[in-house]
């Protein structure tokens, strides 16, 4: 009886003891220097930022990546983010800093170091355990590009046409960046191209969207005509 | 050959536990310093290979090293040199040299120029042949990366322009690089080596060199797949001998064509990689001051797969074919010289089967055990691998090759 207490109890442990190593090496979260103007990043880009294929994001801003040398985070950052095993990731860098192509990324330790350095250092960005304390970083979402094509817009309300534009036949197309909240409402638009006071209206009229539900917040462009003549 | 083992061998022994960089801080800027140290042992059953002396106890004239500072000055623009020297039998000998050195400056990720010494985008790995630690295999194919002449297509003195842009629609991306610049030979590389068999010495040999690289990360998990072409002119200047009356003589030759294509595809997945590569290089020269013509068609491909199979274990294995059709025509034909276009004759062509494993014995140090079993010795006017002067006995047909090679890295 003694026998089957203890290996019930073993059996237990090793258990919560697997499921436990499961959920920390599972989440990793993305923190940038405080000072970067974006609050996301595609996918795509921060692939390109830690394979040294791109040393800025698409709005101009520059960022260094910063890496963990080892340990769970490392391990899952390279599986969910990159796709690489650390032996590819280190023929890569060093194929680029022995042609001359690249420097060395900075590594560090634990997720504390980590921190300290994207917190003191413009334009860094590096991964820590979802757990770690971020309060001095900016924690960055990471956004599936063409994710967001497939959320519906369930209420569109269209803009007012300001009504000096309308008269003096000002026609124009305005291009907005969106970005939409999990529940679907839009938690934040900013123009990227055309007319400003056209980009006002649109603006105004597109916080009002709202889009279906999606398990993650998304970030879509959206492209809004304006015709005098409607 | 000895001294370098030693020296190496008490290099590891007490190198600590984990290698670093190492860096230094200057005006707030990183000066990186990166360098690599790999020593080889070869062995043949029969046929001498790479210049070395391999079919009897084997060889280890084969070390290469190579160290180089790099700064990341501004967000944009960077400087590096890295000094490179090797031991391969007859080769290299010890004669350092610059391997490269740039200034870099990248505008935006789609455009970026680069200016001095660059190491040549040909293909998948031309850039990155030296780099012994990056690689599964101890050889890279040697019917597309020849490692006895590598000085033809390592690096260009001169510019790149270069950079990387996203296509629409999510096909991926595209990046390319175009190159031109002016290429110098070492006078201990294949070429001026193979010619001192005919008692050539040169004194000088290069020329232009100018080219394209495209490539695509398709969207396809995994896939990358591209293309290179490398356009030369070139020329050679030193002493000759008549081969008829043995006197001394002025020797000359330049290119009248010279030309490579090459192909290339890769696909990752997980832990496996498989490479494939095609080349062919025409090498149309006007020799002995223009006197006689020698057209070489040179043709490689190679297939390579490779597979960690856990952390400190990759196993690999390539079949690289190369044949060579050479022609020869003005006084050189007419004193008998041969033409030899018949790619099926063992003189003509080489078909290597490679197996390998790659250990890495700690994060900085691998050791590599690579079996070479070779078709062929290619004995020709270019340069494959097999001299004459190390095998005066003539050629065999058979060649099976062991490699050991150990390298660090930090």
């Amino acid at each position: 009886m003694n026998v089957c207490r203890h290996f019930r109890s073993a059996l237990l442990a090793g258990i919560i003891a697997v499921a436990c190593l499961h959920a920390s090496a599972a989440e990793v979260k993305i923190v940038a220097n405080p000072g970067l103007k974006s609050d996301s990043i595609s996918a795509s880009e921060l692939r390109g930022i830690f394979l040294a294929q791109r040393n800025s994001l698409r709005d101009g801003s520059h960022v260094q990546p910063v890496f963990e040398k080892s340990g769970a985070v490392h391990q899952a950052f390279l599986k969910e983010f990159l796709k690489e095993d650390n032996e590819t990731l280190q023929a890569q860098y060093y194929t680029l800093v022995f042609t001359g192509k690249a420097s060395m990324p900075k590594t560090f330790n634990t997720d504390a170091e980590v921190l300290a350095y994207v917190a003191r250092t413009n334009g860094a960005i590096g991964y820590v355990a979802a757990s770690a304390n971020s309060e001095a970083v900016k924690v960055l979402e990471v956004v599936e590009e063409g994710g967001s094509a497939n959320r519906a817009v369930l209420v569109r309300v269209d803009p007012e046409y300001p009504e000096t534009l309308k008269k003096l036949g000002i026609a124009g197309i305005v291009r907005l960046q969106v970005i939409i909240s999990p529940k679907g409402s839009v938690e934040e638009a900013s123009l990227l191209g055309g007319n400003p006071i056209l980009g006002d209206a649109a603006i105004a009229a597109v916080k009002k969207w709202v889009y279906a539900a999606a398990p993650s917040r998304t970030t879509t462009e959206v492209t809004i005509p304006f015709d005098p003549r409607r | 050959m000895w001294r370098a083992a030693i020296l190496l061998a008490l290099g590891f022994m007490f190198l600590p536990s984990r290698l670093a960089a190492q860096s230094f801080t200057i005006d707030g800027r990183e000066l990186q310093f990166h360098g690599y140290a790999s020593q080889g042992f070869v062995h043949t059953d029969d046929n001498n290979w790479l210049t070395m002396e391999t079919s009897h106890l084997g060889s280890g004239d084969f070390t290469e090293v190579a160290v180089n500072a790099s700064m990341q000055v501004t967000d944009k623009f960077r400087v590096g040199a890295q000094g490179f020297d090797r031991d391969l039998g007859k080769l290299g000998d010890w004669h350092p040299e610059l391997d490269w050195a740039f200034a870099d400056y990248k505008f935006k990720s789609w455009f970026g120029v680069r200016g001095g010494k660059v190491k040549t985008t040909l293909g998948l790995y031309n850039d990155s042949q030296d780099l012994d630690f990056v690689h599964t295999f101890a050889l890279l194919p040697q019917s597309v990366y020849p490692t006895d002449v590598r000085d033809a297509t390592i690096a260009h003195l001169g510019g790149d322009v270069y950079g990387t842009f996203g296509l629409r629609h999510k096909l991926g991306d595209l990046s390319y690089t175009v190159y031109a610049g002016h290429r110098s030979d070492s006078l201990h590389s294949g070429y001026p080596y193979l010619l001192s068999q005919f008692g050539t010495r040169f004194t000088s040999f290069g020329g232009l060199q100018y080219g394209a690289d495209l490539r695509w990360t398709t969207p396809l998990k995994g896939v990358l797949i591209g293309a290179s072409r490398l356009d030369q002119d070139t020329s050679g200047v030193g002493t000759g001998v008549n081969q008829v009356t043995g006197q001394a003589i002025p020797y000359s030759e330049h290119s009248k064509s010279d030309w490579t294509n090459q192909y290339y595809g890769t696909y990752s997945w997980k832990h496996l990689r498989l490479d494939s590569e095609y080349r062919r290089y025409l090498r149309d020269q006007l020799i002995f001051g223009g006197t006689s013509e020698d057209k070489a068609d040179v043709r490689g491909w190679y297939f390579a797969g490779a597979y960690r199979v856990v952390k400190h274990l990759e196993l690999g294995s390539y079949y690289s074919r190369y044949t060579i059709s050479d022609v020869v025509a003005g006084a050189l034909a007419a004193e008998g010289f041969p033409s030899e276009t018949n790619t099926s004759q063992p003189a003509n062509h080489i078909y290597d089967k490679v197996v390998t494993a790659r250990l890495d014995l700690t994060g900085f140090w691998n050791l590599k055990i690579e079996g070479h079993f070779m078709n062929g010795y290619g004995a020709s006017t270019y340069p494959d691998g097999f001299y004459p002067q190390e095998n005066p006995q003539g050629f065999k047909p058979y060649t099976n090759a062991l490699v050991l090679k150990t390298g660090m890295n930090f």
